[in-house]
């Protein structure tokens, strides 16, 4: 299978970041479409199309649309969830970049489906050039009805805001994202069952529908296209229906965004990024810096897909694939990963503040040399003990890594506790320790 | 202790100014932009991070005691309330003056085994200053950040609002030279920026560069 373009093939023309160019490339006839529909129906498209969340969770899209209350009390909220902070990732990024008409229709479709009145993008405050290129969007769609009151001449009147964060990972979680809109420090809440969805009561206490960037793209082709057609892509797999943009980094040739069908094998995934670099592949992190690494011979096997990924012990996540080559040493970045999440812990459940800091501790001494035996059950015991037991998932991303590094390379971990210096010499190697 | 996590001296943490001394900062401009931003949310408390992008322009890159409590002030919050926010978020500058431009260097995962540690030593070496330092002189500070999410250019380094990579020595030097050389300060001009993209057609001041 190749690259299998539908997101993806605005990106390369950039006349279609103007309106006029996107719509000559058949951009908006998903919104015109949808107008025309009931709002169910167009619920019900989405759930044909077998969509699933693109943020990191795969939750099926259709069930959040549908969980919003259709008699309508309160103001409904739609946000967007641009923060992509997932080390690896970088689509949302290039998706707002080279194609925010996508985003905007789609979002303007999710508010028509969910009786929305006004829409948020939370943008992390890096990306700059992403929230300029939506900006411009924006007010283009403003001038043209396509946002605002009355929109293309129907009694659907919708208002779409950017917001930028300010340089936190935690704020990607879709709860601590609500506590930054709202202009609070970005921790997570409470979740269901203890506290209500977010669709019944979520950002200011409202129901509130949110979504990941490419989740949102997808929705004007789902609805332009129908939802049986979107259906057929991805149909070898169990349970995963469409395309899924990849990021591919680390030691590959070339580097980048490539889109492909689900089902598609990664091993052709990493020969569309141009193969390894460097010398032979020795690791990956198929979906985002959270999930668990693999070996080659996982990679040989494995197919693209969220349940098909379970098979080898890993997930889709968000879909940042990072290739690593023999000369990587493995605890190293293990130590980088337990440091990523001890700095972006936001503090607020004790099992991660302590335990990502205690994981970083033991990292630590293992790679200054004074690693002590029983470090690995430690660590292990450690992670066991952070899964699970905090409000967001911050606590099972910081685990799960961890856990999966000491299974997958045990041999490293031995070597460089009992010699306290690392097994890969290489002097590719050496030029990389810091 | 970890130099990640390392978070400056403490000492220089900026206090709030008294009652009676506050000190109103923000300029024609940053008064309408501030009432635009208010009519995005349904409460003032909501436009926290963006008046605090405000104040950070305002007050040239650095959120001490005065910009905090004037957000505050602006907005009806408290003083600790506004700072307990602002203290949580990396690109807010509450520690200490960042100076002119901050070389934010990205060490996480991609960009790690892509040579960043060592671009990482040689912007250190170059300008004589640690992770979070500043240079005596005001121009450059150095902080090494986690994935800017540009992994496919890694090594990765973003100044205000610019992402450059890959980057190596020859590349660093060239950029050092140009930033020098500018009048404009990135950081002030990053914070500017930000404001302006959220503000619709009609409430914008100034302009999207
Ligand atoms: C620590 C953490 C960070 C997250 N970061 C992001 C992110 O940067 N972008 C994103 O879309 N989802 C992120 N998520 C997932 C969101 O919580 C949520 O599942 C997603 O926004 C739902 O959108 P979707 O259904 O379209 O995938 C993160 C989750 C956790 C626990
Ligand atoms: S790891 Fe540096 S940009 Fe992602």
């Amino acid at each position: 299978m190749a690259e299998y373009k539908l997101l993806l093939k605005h990106s390369d023309d950039p006349a279609t970041q103007t309106l006029a160019g996107y719509k000559k490339a058949g951009g908006y006839s998903g919104l015109a479409k949808a107008l025309k529909m009931e709002r169910q129906a167009v619920i019900d498209e989405v759930k044909t199309s077998g969509l699933r969340g693109r943020g990191g969770a795969g939750f099926p899209s259709w069930i959040k649309w549908n969980g919003l209350p259709k008699e309508k009390v309160k103001p409904h909220y739609v946000l967007c969830n641009a923060d992509e902070g997932e080390p690896g990732t970088f689509k949302d990024k290039m998706l707002m970049e080279t194609a925010p008409f996508q985003l905007i229709e789609g979002m303007t479709i999710a508010g028509f489906a969910v009786q929305g009145d006004v829409g948020y993008i939370y943008i992390r405050g890096e990306f700059i050039d992403a929230a300029k290129a939506l900006r411009k969007a924006i007010d283009e769609a403003y001038a043209n009805n396509l946002l605002g009151k009355n929109i293309l001449g129907t009694d659907f009147s919708y208002d779409l805001h950017i917001h930028l964060g300010a340089g936190s990972y935690e704020c990607g979680e879709e709860s601590a994202l609500m506590s930054s809109l709202m202009g609070e420090r970005g921790m997570p809440r409470l979740k269901f069952p203890h506290a209500p969805l977010p669709t019944v009561s979520g950002v200011w206490e409202r129901p509130t529908l949110i979504n990941n960037v490419e989740s949102y793209s997808c929705v004007p082709h789902i609805i332009d296209k129908g939802g049986e057609w979107y259906a057929t892509l991805g149909a070898s797999t169990k349970n995963s229906r469409g395309t899924k943009i990849f990021s591919v980094s680390g030691h590959v040739n070339k580097p980048g965004n490539y889109e492909i069908e689900f089902g598609t094998p990664l091993k052709e995934l990493l020969e569309m990024a141009g193969g390894v670099k460097g010398g032979k592949l020795k690791a990956c992190i198929p979906g985002g810096s959270s999930m668990p690494v693999i070996k080659p011979d996982a990679v040989d096997v494995a197919i693209i897909g969220y349940e098909e990924m379970g098979e080898v012990k890993s997930m889709v996540g968000s879909g940042g694939c990072m290739f690593f080559n023999e000369h990587t040493d493995i605890v190293m970045l293990a130590w980088r990963t337990a440091h990523f999440y001890a700095n972006e812990s936001c503090g607020k459940c004790t099992p991660c503040r302590e335990g990502t800091r205690w994981m970083v501790q033991i990292m630590d001494r293992i790679v200054a040399g004074n690693g002590q035996k029983g470090d690995m059950e430690l660590l292990t015991e450690v992670a066991n003990n952070v899964e699970g037991r905090s409000f967001c998932a911050l606590g099972d991303a910081a685990a799960w890594p961890i856990k999966a590094f000491i299974r997958q390379f045990p041999e490293e971990f031995e070597y460089w506790i009992e010699h306290g210096k690392s097994p890969v010499t290489s002097k590719e190697a050496l030029a990389l320790v810091p | 202790m970890s130099e990640l996590i390392q978070l400056g001296s403490h000492n220089e943490r900026p206090m709030p100014p008294k009652a009676d001394e506050l000190n109103l900062r923000f300029s024609e401009q940053a008064i309408k932009e501030l009432e635009g931003l208010k009519t995005h949310y349904p409460n003032l408390k909501a436009c926290i991070l963006p008046g605090l992008w405000i104040a950070q322009r305002e007050y040239g890159g650095f959120l001490d005691g005065d910009a905090i409590a004037e957000v505050a002030h602006r907005l009806s919050r408290s003083y600790a309330e506004v700072q307990g926010v602002a203290t949580f978020y990396s690109m807010y500058n509450t520690v200490h003056n960042p100076g002119k431009h901050k070389i934010e260097v990205c060490t996480c995962l991609s960009c790690h085994f892509n040579s960043a540690y060592r671009i990482r030593d040689y912007v250190s070496k170059k300008l004589g200053i640690k992770n979070g330092e500043t240079t005596a002189d005001g121009m450059f500070m150095l902080e090494e950040v986690e994935c800017l999410n540009a992994c496919d250019r890694a090594p990765v380094v973003q100044v205000g609002d610019r992402y450059f990579g890959p980057v190596d020595e020859k590349s660093i030097d060239a950029l050092l030279e140009e930033l020098r050389a500018s009048e404009e300060s990135t950081v002030v001009k990053m914070a500017d920026q930000i404001v302006q993209v959220q503000l619709k057609a009609e409430e914008r001041v100034g302009t999207i560069r």
